[in-house]
């Protein structure tokens, strides 16, 4: 270890209006390690490596690499420089194939302008053989699985030399065993000499993969150890500033009637695909049913089908007993049907509504809010007034512009218009996505607290804990279909197996 | 294996329902020009029965999932039977001075020709991420400054270029605003179309009064006169057709085949629509987003203001506003022809053509107010092709929004 | 916490287009900059705009022989005099007097007509753009209006004159709200841009109105068969003129209808569910569809009333002065247009939009070939393609919300900075 580290950060400080984002930041990279980056959302790590992969430049401090001082301009700087990127959201082209890809930008050609699609082609194949990633330059991204897409990042790295690759939140579209298959890649790649950034707000993969762990809260690095000695407890302390209650509080449940049923439900995407394929579930009067899923098996569809937003090919919904054949979602809505949905600033909230007219969102049509297509503002503000104060709403009053609020508290302007609804069923969608802890725990006890009222809620996340801790049952969705239901103590290891398909092989590459 | 090359459109294979919907268009064509002159079969039967024929392959390749060709079939078909009854019905002197196919196809040609200008500008722009509204407004430009350096400077090469530089400037400026600035595209070009018809008809009343510009003693782009078409029959077909075409329409034609390799087989094309498609992605590998749009949409501005050129160099004069509408037609012919260079030809063919049919009717019959319906034509093909009876085209995926750099 | 919160909002990564990109809409922008802006941004716009346009006439009216030096800056003084004379607002002086004053009466009626029926434009885009949709249709929606009140008012001729007024005043809002639906409804089911399809369909209203009123036409001229121009409506089907020369374009009432419309659009829009639904769809189409709105029918319905207030600006025009419509009317109609900035300079607002169409009804009427008070300073065409030059300029500023945004900040910045008072005149110099 007396080798220099490849990457060093000193002071780096990056402020932004009204927040200070890294608060100087501290930071050695060894050659051939895996240094992870731990930290809640809004803690800092994003926008410290967008500072190192030179989409933001620091207001104050010092990048070296090798012993080196740098400066980088531009992204392109960065990449020259040897470090590549590899963003939670992937930065591919869906239209374009693998190859087109990863030469963007560094494109072999002829005589300076052609294209040379043989050589772009031959040299993926050259980097995915070395680094035993295997993908299929000719395929088009928005072909292939999310694995592979990430494969075509590393790759696309790899093309450009990257001496140090940072993997931002690299597990968050995986399954358990996408993200083992995706460790041994790692390790791989760390074998020859590549360090690894790997940012992370999960413990236990951090002390899985980690040689060192670095721990950011509030913009500053709290901590750098080595994996040896860490434990999920010292680094959650670290990384939250206080004892955390990982698991949610909650008395045993009480299922009564039948709620939501579902039966051999069909639907397809806005490319024709079919994205639901023959779900049958049903959710109980008092009960939290979890659907887990990695992303794009099928969640959005089935959410989109059972609340009236997308129309159903063929099989049936029934809500209370009710068909709800062809309903529209003002039908849903009409019948108790309550929803938060996935995101909350594309869709749950008009960021330009007051805070009363987004509560009025689905009851508009009804009286108190208007009568025979008239509207009341005033009874619009007064049941927000009422909301706020109920909901602990902070940052505004009833006039104020949703957007103006913070994340946390435009969900529960969210949560406190689908649950003052008084609906019979809640789904739940990802509903503390981006929240800090304060919140996350809020929205989980609140929805625990709606169950035991005994409203039914179908709770669907992509994070496994969270299904984990809240959910009576569990079921799992693959490819979309339902392959397995789950008692909440099942180990994280068994539903990960389902969810790929229950031990089925993916789909060999093309 | 499948090769690289292979994952662009141009070598995908054709489905089935897609070839007979193809067969369904043709067939009414066919049965369409047999009632035609030449031919002029003096029976309604023939085009009723291809007519027929083609609607029932397009039902079928329709009912298969190719809505696309499948509606385009059915409709060719009800045009064919109906345009069939018109010719069988209508004397046979009046009829082939309609539809004397060469001057037809040249006075195609004139029409298409500035809508293919706009819609390959058009493609540069939206490729690279931005709507480009202001087609119309480049092309007045080319219109104008095309004839203003033409006259005053005594030659049309330089009266080209001349136009041409006017279009990029509009272009540019309308860059700044889309790009650094993130004005609403829409908006903005529309701006650029209001600050163009001001312009050009403010140096026009200003240079030229009332008069207008001088019919004669202004350089012309001059025709492409190919001698030996004349002797290749059917007739005069071919000369009417293509022998005394304008440099203009010569341009067009190499300017589309050079624009499928820009945008389709070289580095700069992967760029742009990388950068159109997901400009974020392109940055954070080192493309500068702003560069290229910038690039692009200058490009886009000049190429429209060819067309401008081509506007009044087939008139040799200016008039206020003498696009009309071309630019709009322009971007519509491009979405028809999903963003590709030679699709957006198809379309402005598809257009022109229209146009061409209407001014020979009128050339025929002067005096009959319901000809003037037919300058609505174009329009109303316009408006059914993007309607999609024809289906839906997929833009680029950014096409609008601007891009925020961080 | 909310810091964090924010930033990690303000951090977070765009999402891509294909998973359904959170794109502003115009209509969000405009709330963005409605916020941002108020007052003093139009204003400033206009000011640049006009600013602009004087450079325009100084700059083409360069001194040479025996001119002095500063012919560009009297020209251009004289320029914006004989505008402001033209739009008869010197007829709000004291002391303007005589054939003047007569002079001033007459244009400045000239000037109200105008801005009757731009107000009644500039609220056809003002409600489509609130509704998210670009509504550039408005000359053929007011074509379809002015030739239905043609056709009603002409024919018809035994009904109670306020009958026959209503009826064809009735008839062209549905008219332009039925043209205008097409594109609607166009967007709704097939995905069509409103802006292609508006355009199309005010070209294809302009060549069937040609053709109504061509020679041989079916609304053609009965007596004067050589013209290509409409019969004259009943003299029952006029508008009353309470100012001026009831026959020769004296004010008529319609002035007062265009001044109850704004009330009208912010009922509609803020008193109203359909209002609410419009609004909703308007900011964000996603989140409307997810509140159980039929976004669909919001486009149809937005498009239908922006048609509405379209087609009632050419029965406006038709019953109030022109009484007749022709070939050449329905070829240099830009009335919709004008209306797009009008639109925008009076920030959607239902108190916005009579000012900016006041703005725009002198601009219009001071550089018009009917002013006899530019014709001694200034080419009248080529005033009137100056006012194009300036509303050009006035969309392309109001269109760049960034700018707005940086003046703003700018401004609150330059307020900030001082622990002087703010002072108003910082606001002037911003």
């Amino acid at each position: 270890m007396s080798e220099p580290p490849v990457l060093e950060l000193r002071g780096i400080i990056k402020q932004f209006p009204g927040v200070l984002a890294n608060d100087h930041i501290d930071l050695d990279v060894r050659r051939g390690e895996v240094h992870a980056l731990l930290g809640e959302n809004g803690a800092g790590k994003s926008t410290l490596m967008n500072v190192l992969s030179g989409l933001y430049s620091p207001d104050e401090g010092e990048i070296l690499l090798n012993g080196k001082l740098q400066s980088f301009a531009s992204a392109k700087d960065a990449i020259r420089a040897g470090i590549g990127m590899v963003h939670q959201h992937f930065m591919l082209i869906p239209v374009m194939t693998v190859a087109e890809n990863i030469v963007l930008a560094e494109e072999p050609t002829y005589a300076g302008v052609l294209l040379d699609f043989g050589k772009a082609r031959r040299r993926v194949r050259e980097l995915s053989d070395t680094f035993a990633l295997a993908v299929d330059p000719d395929a088009r991204i928005q072909d292939i699985t999310v694995a592979q897409q990430q494969r075509v990042e590393i790759l696309k790295a790899l093309y450009r030399n990257a001496q140090i690759l940072i993997l931002d939140e690299p597990t968050s579209v995986l399954t358990p065993q996408e993200a083992r298959e995706l460790f041994t890649i790692i390790h791989g790649l760390t074998a020859k000499g590549t360090s690894i950034i790997f940012i992370s707000h999960k413990l236990h993969e951090v002390l899985e993969v980690a040689d060192r762990i670095s721990v950011l809260r509030r913009g500053r690095k709290v901590e750098t150890v080595p994996r040896e000695g860490a434990t999920e407890e010292s680094l959650a302390r670290a990384m939250v500033g206080r004892e955390v209650l990982l698991r949610v509080e909650k008395q045993t449940a009480h299922p009564g009637e039948v709620l939501l049923d579902v039966k051999e439900l069909h639907v397809r995407d806005d490319r024709d695909l079919e994205k639901v394929a023959g779900v049958s579930l049903q959710v109980r009067a008092g009960e939290i049913v979890g659907l887990a899923g990695v992303d794009g098996n099928g969640q959005s569809e089935l959410i989109d089908a059972l609340t009236g937003l997308r129309s159903v090919r063929s099989g049936a919904i029934q809500l209370e007993g009710k068909s709800m054949a062809g309903a529209s979602a003002r039908d849903m809505l009409d019948a108790g049907m309550g929803h938060i949905p996935e995101d909350r600033q594309r869709r749950g909230l008009v960021m330009d509504f007051s805070i009363a007219e987004n509560i009025a969102l689905h009851d508009y049509v009804h009286e108190p809010a208007s009568k025979r297509g008239w509207l009341y503002p005033n009874r619009l503000i007064e049941r927000a007034r009422g909301l706020i104060k109920d909901f602990d709403i902070r940052g505004g009053g009833p006039r104020t512009h949703a957007g103006a609020l913070s994340g946390g508290n435009q969900q529960k302007v969210v949560v406190a218009r689908e649950v003052s609804r008084d609906p019979r069923l809640l789904i739940a969608a990802q509903p503390t996505r981006g929240l800090d802890v304060g919140a996350i725990e809020y929205v989980h006890r609140r929805l625990v607290a709606e169950r035991d009222k005994g409203r039914g809620i179908l709770l669907v996340s992509f994070e496994l804990d969270e299904v984990l801790s809240l959910s009576d049952r569990i079921l799992v969705i693959f490819e979309g279909a339902i392959v397995g239901e789950f008692p909440p103590d099942t180990s994280e290891e068994a539903l990960g197996i389902a969810m790929t398909g229950g031990g089925r092989k993916e789909a060999a590459v093309a | 294996m499948s090769t690289f090359a292979s994952s662009f459109d141009a070598a995908r294979r054709v489905a089935l329902p897609r070839r007979i919907g193809i067969a369904g268009i043709l067939s009414a064509l066919l049965g369409l020009w047999l009632a035609l002159p030449p031919l002029e079969g003096r029976t309604i039967a023939l085009p009723v029965v291809f007519g027929l024929l083609g609607m029932a392959l397009g039902i079928w390749a329709w009912t298969r999932g190719e809505h696309k060709v499948g509606g385009g079939a059915v409709i060719a078909g009800v045009f064919a039977i109906a345009l069939g009854l018109v010719a069988t019905n209508t004397s046979t002197s009046n009829l082939s001075g309609v539809v004397d196919w060469g001057v037809l196809i040249s006075t195609m040609f004139i029409f298409a020709t500035p809508l293919t200008y706009a819609a390959l500008g058009g493609m540069f722009a939206e490729r690279s991420g931005v709507v480009n509204i202001g087609l119309e407004g480049m092309m007045l430009m080319g219109a104008f400054f095309g004839i203003l350096g033409a006259d005053k400077l005594h030659s049309w090469p330089l009266g080209m270029l001349v136009g041409i530089a006017s279009g990029g400037v509009l272009a540019f400026v309308y860059a700044i605003f889309a790009i650094h600035l993130r004005a609403d595209q829409i908006v903005g070009g529309t701006a650029v179309n209001f600050l163009a018809l001001g312009i050009t008809g403010y140096f026009y009343i200003k240079i030229y009064g009332a008069n207008g510009t001088p019919g004669t003693g202004i350089p012309t782009i001059p025709d492409v006169n190919i001698p030996g078409l004349k002797h290749i029959p059917p007739g005069n077909f071919w000369d009417n057709a293509f022998g005394h075409l304008n440099l203009t329409v010569w341009l067009m034609i190499a300017l589309l085949f050079i624009s499928y390799i820009v945008m389709f087989k070289t580095s700069i094309g992967l760029r742009i629509r990388a950068v159109g498609e997901h400009p974020r992605a392109a940055d954070t590998v080192g493309l500068s987003v702003y560069r290229i749009r910038y690039a692009s949409v200058t490009v886009s501005g000049m190429l429209a203001a060819l067309g401008g050129v081509g506007v009044s160099a087939f008139t040799t004069s200016f008039s206020e506003n003498i696009t009309a509408g071309r630019g709009f037609i322009g971007l519509a012919a491009l979405i028809f022809g999903n963003w590709r260079p030679l699709g957006a030809f198809a379309a402005s063919a598809l257009f022109g053509f229209s146009f061409a049919l209407a001014r020979r009717l009128q050339d025929i019959y002067p005096n009959s107010a319901e000809v003037l319906l037919l300058e609505a034509l174009p329009y109303v093909l316009t408006l059914i092709a993007v309607a999609g009876v024809i289906g839906r085209s997929i833009p680029p995926a950014s096409v609008g929004r601007p891009y925020k750099k961080q | 916490m909310s810091g964090e919160d924010q930033l990690d909002h303000e951090l977070e990564e765009p999402k891509q287009p294909h998973g359904g990109d959170y794109a502003p809409s115009v209509a969000e922008r405009l709330g963005i900059a409605q916020r941002a802006g108020g007052v003093i941004v139009p204003v400033i716009t206009t000011i640049v705009a006009f600013l602009i346009g004087g450079i325009v006439i100084a700059a083409t009216n360069l001194p040479h022989g025996k001119e002095p030096w500063y012919h560009p800056i009297s020209s251009t003084w004289k320029a914006y005099k004989g505008i402001f004379n033209g739009t008869g607002l010197n007829w709000l002086f004291p002391w303007v007097s005589g054939s003047d004053r007569v002079n001033a009466a007459f244009n400045l009626q000239q000037t109200l007509i105008l801005t009757t029926t731009l107000i009644f434009t500039g609220l056809a885009v003002s409600f489509a753009f609130r509704c998210g949709l670009f509504n550039i249709g408005g000359n053929g929606q007011y074509i379809v209006g002015a030739t239905l009140s043609i056709w009603v008012g002409a024919s018809f001729t035994n009904l109670n004159p306020f009958l026959h007024v209503v009826f064809a005043i009735a008839v062209a809002g549905l008219g332009g709200a039925a043209w205008a639906a097409i594109a609607g409804w166009l967007k709704a089911t097939r995905g069509v841009h409103e802006v292609i399809s508006t355009i199309m369909l005010n070209w294809i209203a302009v060549w069937t109105a040609s053709y109504l009123f061509s020679q041989g036409g079916p609304l053609q001229n009965s007596t004067n068969t050589a013209v290509p121009v409409s019969n004259d409506i009943a003299p029952g089907a006029h508008l009353p003129v309470f100012w001026g020369n009831p026959v020769l374009s004296g004010l008529h009432v319609g002035f007062f209808i265009a001044l109850a419309m704004p009330v009208l659009f912010w009922v509609i829009l803020n008193r109203t569910t359909l209002g609410y639904e419009v609004r909703a769809t308007g900011f964000n189409v996603d989140a409307a569809r997810y509140g159980g709105i039929n976004v669909n029918k919001s486009y149809v319905l937005a498009m239908a009333i922006s048609g509405t207030f379209a087609g009632l600006a050419g029965s406006m025009d038709i019953l109030g002065w022109q009484f007749r419509f022709g070939q050449i009317d329905v070829s240099v109609v830009n009335i919709g247009f004008i209306g797009i900035a009008v639109a925008l300079l009076g920030r959607n607002s239902a108190i916005g939009i009579p000012i900016g169409a006041l703005l725009f009804a002198g601009l219009v009427q001071g550089t018009s070939t009917r002013n006899p008070a530019i014709q001694q300073v200034f080419d009248p065409s080529l005033a009137g393609n100056l006012s194009g030059i300036i509303q050009g300029l006035v969309l392309l500023f109001v269109g760049a919300d960034v700018l707005i945004l940086y003046i703003w900040n700018a401004r609150r910045k330059l307020r900030a900075a001082g622990p002087r008072p703010a002072k108003p005149a910082a606001e002037g110099a911003a």
